[in-house]
């Protein structure tokens, strides 16, 4: 199946940047890392959530490609092979890695702004009738925030499933992707046939229509109850 | 005996004292008020007593337990949020049964507490909405629903009317009022207004800048104040300086103006100047009869205000407010006008400072 490629890698990597962006807003909101550093994720977040395509893919290829800098130290200095050991950067898992390096700060640009609008009154109204704190995490604040989470998830489902260029700039069409395989068909360098490329595209928007959609009935559930 | 005791409760946020060595004793059943202008540790000493704050220094004794370092869920005491606080993914019935659920009662407990909750508060109609779909008043009745259901031992209200329209704050305070009186639970309502404080309260505790500045019933508070914070935060009040002419009998000389009073200065000396306070409507018309503390003054303003008239008086070289009732037979003086009035020696309260 020429889109279960990219569903997988779209999926994979839409809850693991879901997970690990959750778990960085959830430390500079209501956890308690110091909030200093809270401005500084945010803005890294704001350009790492953009920073895609060509330039992404070439900022990996020259830091842990083959001939990457970082490559280099660590088997030079460190006696550290990573190559050798499996890594692969122009593989799926290699790919995996450089969409997370999108999507986790998507995630937190997403959650920072909906775990701010859990009130501090809910969790000391929860402690003041007996809660303990798991408790009131789990029958308040993640029900609260479940349709955030959920919508965020969609949405970077969707963003790495329209990903096109980091992928092409980094594995040169290898990975077939549905993006790259609608891109080949249409372009036909060997592969040419541009009405199985047009049914890929509109396959994939019907895709990305029902993924925002999902998001934006999600969203409004929230918004409804935080009003 | 007292059922919830504060003594010698004081509170630090760095180096600023929120709250400076607070002592109150409540009796079971009380409704006592904290009033006071925003800031004063009116919130904090609540909070204190939830167990939301600990203590700098003091204890919190709650029907003999020292409850100072408990946590706030194993206390068992019911907090009303001004914001109402109640958990938006969950229907009014689920929010009255939260706390009964978290203390793992048996389901059928939790149904029947729910529903006699719900028609305590007459929100039969509602019992499946969530809170989104209900009006302020209605939610904040959700909330005391919500905090009574646990069946705390003591009830905390931090302005939970503040963010009601006028007529909802009126009805609400009395439908408060008289779920506390009915259930007998001791309550303490913090506020900031001052006719909500005297009017459903056993006690009002005045505070300012984290010190108690008077404790006593309305009417105590009302008609003796003791400072003059407190003769000036509650009602309107005419303040002034006065020299004592002769302790013994209370005789006062306010710039030439000699004035009686029977209220504390015989611990003073001949020669003191004190503070006094008159409030606006002990004052009236010689006409009507009056003998006592007659002076005369220049009417300087007149303003109506509905069901009194306020006529600001120059007496001496002080202007005083005096307010009388508003009806069709009543003969105002015009502006400009010098007229005589009068005022009981028990309306001449002297303050401590
Ligand atoms: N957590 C806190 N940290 C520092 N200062 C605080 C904190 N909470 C309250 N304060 C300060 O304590 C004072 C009293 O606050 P509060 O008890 O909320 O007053 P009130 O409820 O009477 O308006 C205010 O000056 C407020 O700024
Ligand atoms: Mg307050």
């Amino acid at each position: 199946m020429l889109i279960e490629l990219s569903i997988q890698i779209s999926a994979i990597t839409a809850l693991g940047g879901g997970i690990l962006g959750f778990l960085l807003a959830y430390s500079v909101t209501v956890g308690g890392l110091p909030k200093s550093l809270r401005p500084i994720l945010m803005t890294f977040s704001g350009v790492a959530s953009n920073f895609a395509g060509v330039p992404l893919a070439f900022a990996f290829v020259a830091t842990i490609g083959r001939q990457g800098f970082i490559t280099h130290i660590l088997r030079d200095y460190l006696g550290v092979d990573v190559y050798s050991a499996g890594f692969n950067l122009y593989s799926f898992a290699g790919l995996s890695l450089v969409y997370m390096y999108f999507q986790f700060p998507l995630m937190v640009l997403i959650m920072a702004p909906a775990l701010d609008g859990l009130k501090r009154e809910w969790r000391e109204a929860a402690e003041n009738l007996g809660a303990s704190s798991t408790q009131y995490w789990l029958k308040v604040a993640l029900p609260v925030l479940l349709p955030s989470i959920l919508g965020a998830m969609i949405l970077l489902f969707g963003n790495a499933f329209g990903a096109y260029a980091t992928a092409y700039a980094l594995t040169g069409g290898r990975i077939g992707i549905v993006t790259i395989q609608i891109g080949a068909q249409i372009r036909g360098d060997v592969l040419y046939n541009p009405g199985l490329g047009y049914a890929m595209a509109v396959g994939m928007v019907i895709i990305m229509a029902i993924s925002l959609a999902g998001y934006s009935w999600l969203q409004a559930k929230t918004e409804r109850w935080l009003r | 005996m007292s059922y919830l005791s504060l003594s010698n409760v004081t509170k630090q946020f760095g180096d600023t004292t929120v709250v400076d060595n607070f002592n109150l004793e409540i009796a079971k059943g009380e409704f006592v008020s904290f009033l006071g202008p925003s800031g004063c540790g009116k919130t904090t000493t609540l909070r204190m007593v939830a167990g939301f704050e600990t203590p700098s220094s003091g204890n919190i004794l709650l029907n003999g337990v020292d409850i100072t370092h408990n946590a706030p869920n194993q206390r068992n005491v019911g907090m009303i949020f001004q914001s109402y606080a109640l958990f938006p993914n969950m229907t009014v019935a689920q929010n009255i049964g939260f706390g009964l659920k978290v203390r793992k009662e048996a389901d059928d407990v939790v149904k029947q507490r729910v529903s006699e909750m719900i028609s305590l508060i007459h929100l039969e109609a509602h019992a499946n909405k969530y809170p989104y779909q209900l009006s302020g008043g209605q939610q904040q009745r959700v909330s005391l629903a919500r905090a009574l259901a646990i069946r705390p031992q003591v009830l905390l209200l931090d302005e939970p009317l503040s963010a009601l329209d006028a007529k909802i704050r009126v009805s609400l305070r009395s439908e408060i009022r008289s779920i506390q009186k009915t259930l007998g639970i001791t309550a303490i309502f913090v506020t900031h207004d001052q006719e909500e404080a005297l009017s459903i309260s056993d006690r009002v505790v005045v505070m300012n800048a984290g010190e108690i500045e008077q404790v006593g019933t309305p009417f105590e508070i009302y008609n003796f104040p003791k400072t003059r914070f407190v003769a000036n935060f509650v009602g309107s009040l005419n303040t002034a300086k006065a020299e004592i002419l002769d302790p013994a009998s209370g005789l006062l000389n306010m710039e030439g103006i000699q004035l009686q009073t029977d209220d504390g200065t015989k611990n003073r000396k001949k020669g003191d100047t004190v503070t006094f306070a008159i409030r606006p409507e002990r004052f009236s018309f010689v006409s009507e009869g009056k003998k006592e503390n007659v002076v005369e003054g220049r009417v300087v303003n007149i303003t109506f205000l509905g069901s009194v008239v306020r006529i600001q008086l120059q007496i001496g070289k002080t202007n005083f407010n005096m307010d009388t009732f508003n009806r069709p037979s009543l003969e105002l003086p015009k502006i400009g006008d010098s007229c005589q009035v009068s005022c009981s020696k028990k309306a001449v309260l002297i303050l401590e400072d």
